[in-house]
């Protein structure tokens, strides 16, 4: 984008453009403005909902806002951090080995998995956990989403056209399987996640997509199998959908609808909600959305979907301009997760879907969640600041 | 990346949009268009309703004194979410209620938003409580009826239930006019029940009820309530009515339906049978030490008493019935043979009709046949030679047989219904009864001869207070009634209530003449006990044999007008079923007399003569 570079600054941003541009490529400011922008929302959300069950259990009305403020703070430097490291490190073998980065990451995101399995912490009912001692807790299945974008990313990079057979995909799809299979014993929402991005990395990069047909027909009975014949607790959540003001588990989702429908078009204004006073539990978290629609209204609800929606354009931007796959299929990778997750929180909480649990990215309470998250902003960064001078922006 | 790479991501990135405007849509229709909808059902969840109870109106008496009035009580509850100290607070409760520890207990430790321990619970003890400031204690203010006269006029009056709603008389009746309208303070609470400070919250205040003023009148009320009572006591009658009433406008200004019944404890029994006054003992006992309010609790705790006391088991339906048979107002529910008191309305028929005049003369030998049966006089010797004014002062049956003979059927029915007998009074109480006449078209001559001295034939005793009072008030039919006045202290505003009159279509000669009768029957006839010295009285005596004949009950009554030359009050007091000597004009006429002689005076009507 040499618009872009040509642009006249000030003195003070210009000495710091220049910093960022000794990579050669061009910054995209606008992707980092709106990731901060996300993250600022996000903490004053965050503040907002768990106030009254932070005063009321932790004795403390910003316990939540501290712990989110201190990773994301994290999270910002280091996707700083790796912004300005090269992403291409990624592809060089671990010394004194023929492994990869990406494998290595893979694995040590399956090990991870199957760690927490057996050792992990129980919130809630769900091992997702690794305890990390005074630093708090850990939840592997967020570092698995990069770990798989990384992984797929590289594989398609190492051989492009091995998609375009079904036996490819199917080589890319076995060891990220794996990974997917571990956390959907405790987290099917992430399990879910992940093989959206697994697939959606796939489906873009192949060239024959004709059998995906046949993957998304075996996904689609996979998940009416499970409502069929699955748990009890599935087929609860499908009853709940169906029945929300009636069903008795639907009390999250109802009361949740309640919040969105306080509302209106205004909203009650920042930090004015009732819903949150402990009608929607733990309203910091997955159905923090809800309480936006109620304190922000519809405006407000749109104003952040819309910042989601330029995000991914930026990522889409950086990923159709990249120079070579890698980069690029990290993007997609970057834009098929966070696309996935604001949809499918979205959907959950509107109660168009049945519920599943999805962190609304960089708004959801949840430190692991936001760093990883802006690790992925720092990798799809890193990206934009490696588009050499000499690219021709092909799609504008 | 390669051109087909960025056409599917652009695909990709397209079907995100694509889905994201579905969801937005989504968001708008239940933002903007379901926000009503659901707006309805948070408020529902998130609002606590408190009702600040409007004081319902009060029942005054005829010079202003309250009949029915309200105490304030309070219903205690405890919100669980907020009691910190349950152990306390259960000791506390235990104590101060007088409530079995046990229950207490269970209510507290029960997780529900709001669970009430107790209602009606005195203003001492509550502020007592109030004062504790126990957390997640609720002491809500709250009316309750209270009736300054316990048993005064209990079932013209009527309570009211639990909910403060009028069950029966009186309190039906005005229903509408005592209810005062509930407010409401609608607040914001959080998810454990515990409301949001510095929230706006709405209330609508509470409208109390109007007050309504009625003609019965404290002290003749107490008059006659205490002749009625002793008398009842004297002649171990089953029960004893009576009704006073301006006749010139039919206030009423005493009824009594002796045994009354206390209207600050209307569900418990009282026996009039002896033999179950030890399960009287038994149930007052329990029902004084009963602490619950719950009137199912108190049902099953005394059968149990009940049970194991091995006296009668009464089932809910038994105790149902004797409590709406306790409450039933007689005086306008229950209809009977009036006996000689009817002679008025045959007398007044026959002289409107000019088929007697006082002066016709006639001759009693102890009974009289008619068509093939003899019926006999109350007098089995005959009073032999007599003129009808003597008829009328001996309460002669074949006297009135033959008037009523000469008078005929459709002259009388006629009557009938000029003094209003076919129709019910009007009374403002519920529960009026009709009367039981035979069919015009099926009285011959005996059914005739019986129904001119006032048998085979059921009217209220209301019904010939009511016809009685045209005959002497100048020849206006008045509805009889309480209801006087409805007092609106917040819209400071006074509305008098009034009531049909009608014309009996009764000519002045017949009303002078049967006022003569009626005072001659006072001043030298049957009804003589009833005589006040410097007084004109009129009245007339009955006893009527009750249905089935032959089995020795009687109701001894007497109907008495005062002054009789300008009739201020008249009364009727009905003896059912007295013991020993049941002549009206023996102990029915000397009970009015005794209420005459205390409530003329106090009526302010003045000595018509000194002896």
């Amino acid at each position: 984008m040499a618009r872009r570079r040509k642009r006249k600054t000030g003195p003070v941003k210009g000495l710091f453009l220049e910093a960022f541009r000794a990579g050669g490529g061009y910054y995209d400011f606008s992707l980092l403005f709106i990731v901060l922008l996300l993250v600022g929302v996000g903490l004053i959300m965050v503040y907002s909902t768990s106030y009254y069950s932070a005063v009321r259990f932790k004795g403390d009305s910003m316990y939540y806002l501290k712990r989110q403020g201190v990773l994301a703070f994290a999270g910002i430097i280091a996707m700083i951090f790796v912004s300005r490291v090269d992403y291409k490190i990624l592809l060089k073998r671990v010394k004194n080995t023929t492994v990869r980065m990406p494998s290595l990451l893979l694995a040590l995101s399956i090990v991870l998995q199957f760690y927490v399995l057996i050792n992990g912490v129980d919130f809630n009912g769900a091992k997702r956990w690794i305890s990390l001692g005074p630093l708090g807790t850990f939840q592997p299945s967020d570092f698995a989403k990069v770990a798989v974008i990384i992984y797929v990313a590289y594989m398609i990079h190492i051989n492009p056209r091995a998609l375009d057979r079904v036996g490819g995909f199917v080589r890319i799809m076995i060891p990220v399987m794996i990974d997917v299979a571990l956390i959907a014993k405790e987290n099917v929402s992430t399990a879910i996640v992940i093989t959206l991005i697994l697939g959606g990395m796939c489906f873009i990069a192949s060239r024959n997509k004709k059998y995906f047909l046949f993957f998304i027909l075996l996904g689609v009975l996979a998940v009416v199998a499970i409502f069929l014949f699955g748990e009890g607790f599935r087929m609860a959540r499908f009853n709940s959908w169906k029945n929300v003001e009636s069903d008795e588990n639907a009390f999250q989702t109802l009361q949740g609808l309640y919040a969105i429908a306080s509302g209106g078009l205004m909203g009650r204004g920042l930090g004015q909600s009732t819903q949150k006073l402990g009608y929607v539990p733990e309203a910091q978290n997955d159905w923090i959305f809800s309480i936006i629609c109620e304190e922000l209204g519809l405006v407000g609800a749109c104003v952040i979907i819309l910042a989601f929606l330029i995000l991914l354009w930026r990522v889409f931007q950086i990923a159709v301009n990249s120079r070579e796959l890698f980069g690029g299929m990290i993007c997609v990778g970057v834009l098929v997760h966070v696309a996935s997750q604001v949809l499918l929180n979205v959907a959950v909480v509107t109660n168009s879907i049945p519920a599943t649990g999805v962190a609304l990215p960089f708004i959801s309470y949840g430190g692991t969640s936001v760093a990883m998250m802006l690790i992925e902003m720092g990798l799809a960064l890193s990206v934009s600041y490696r588009i050499g001078t000499e690219q021709e922006g092909a799609v504008g | 990346m390669k051109t087909y790479h960025r056409r599917s991501i652009l695909m990709g990135f397209l079907a995100c949009c694509i889905l994201t405007f579905f969801l937005i849509g989504r968001l708008y229709y239940l933002m903007i268009g379901r926000a009503e909808y659901y707006g309805v059902k948070v408020r529902e969840v998130q609002e606590r309703e408190r009702s600040i109870k409007a004081a319902r109106g009060k029942i005054l008496d005829a010079n202003g004194v309250e009949l029915a009035s309200n105490k304030s009580v309070s219903t205690i509850s405890v919100i669980y979410n907020q009691v910190k100290q349950p152990e306390k607070v259960i000791d506390v409760l235990s104590k101060e209620l007088e409530l079995d520890r046990e229950e207490v207990a269970k209510k507290v430790k029960k997780r529900s938003s709001r669970e009430k321990i107790k209602a009606n619970v005195d203003k001492t003890i509550a502020d007592r409580i109030r004062n504790m400031q126990l957390e997640g204690v609720m002491v809500d203010e709250d009316y309750r009826r209270y009736y300054p006269y316990s048993t005064l006029a209990s079932k013209v009056i009527g309570f009211t239930g639990s909910d403060n709603q009028g069950i029966i008389g009186l309190e039906v009746t005005y229903e509408d006019i005592l209810r005062g309208k509930d407010g409401v303070i609608y607040t914001l609470t959080n998810a454990q029940g515990v409301e949001i400070k510095n929230t706006a919250e709405h209330r609508k205040e509470p409208i109390p009820g109007n007050d309504l003023q009625i003609s019965i009148d404290l002290n003749m009320q107490m008059y006659a309530q205490q002749a009625a009572w002793k008398v009842r006591q004297e002649k171990q009658a089953k029960s004893v009515r009576i009704i006073m009433m301006n006749p010139n406008n039919g206030e009423i200004y005493a009824m009594v339906n002796e045994p009354e019944f206390d209207l600050n404890d209307p569900f418990t029994l009282v026996e009039t049978d002896d033999a179950n006054a030890s399960t009287k003992q038994n149930e007052t006992d329990k029902a004084n030490s009963m602490t619950e309010q719950n009137e199912t609790d108190k049902e099953n705790t005394l059968t149990q008493q009940n049970e194991t006391d091995n006296t009668k088991v009464m089932t809910e339906k038994e105790k149902n019935e004797k409590r709406n048979a306790m409450w039933r107002n007689s005086c306008i529910s229950d209809t009977y043979e009036p006996g000689s008191t009817f002679k008025i309305i045959t007398a007044t028929a026959a002289l409107s009709e000019h088929k007697v005049t006082v002066k016709d003369t006639f001759f009693c030998g102890g009974s009289r046949r008619v068509e093939n049966r003899t019926i006999r006089c109350h007098k089995t010797s005959g009073h032999g030679a007599e003129t009808f004014r003597e008829g009328f002062m001996n309460s002669c049956n074949p006297v009135f047989m033959e008037v009523g003979e000469r008078t005929g059927v459709a002259n009388m029915f006629k009557w009938y219904k000029n003094l209003g007998l076919f129709e019910k009074t009007g009374v403002d109480v519920p529960g009026e009864a009709s009367s039981i006449f035979h069919k015009q078209e099926n009285v011959k001559a005996v059914e005739l001869a019986t129904m001119s001295f006032g048998q085979s034939i059921q009217i209220t005793p209301l019904q010939l207070l009511r016809a009685v009072a045209s005959v002497v008030n100048g020849g206006t039919l008045v509805t009889p009634h309480f209801g006087v006045r409805v007092i609106s202290e917040k819209e400071n505003r006074i509305k008098n209530l009034s009531y049909e009159e009608k014309s009996a279509k009764l000519d002045e000669e017949t009303q002078s003449t049967m006022k003569e009768l009626l005072e001659a029957v006072v001043a030298e006839g049957g009804g003589n006990k009833a005589y006040i010295e410097g007084y004109r009285i009129g009245g007339k005596t009955a006893t009527s044999e009750k249905l089935p004949r032959g089995t020795g009950k009687y109701i001894s009554s007497f109907l008495g007008i005062a002054p009789i030359d300008d009739p201020k009050v008249m009364a009727l007091i009905l003896i059912d079923e007295p013991q020993g000597v049941y002549y009206g004009g023996t102990i029915a006429a000397p009970v009015i007399r005794q209420v005459f002689e205390n409530i003329l005076p106090y009526m302010g009507i003045e000595l018509a003569f000194k002896e």
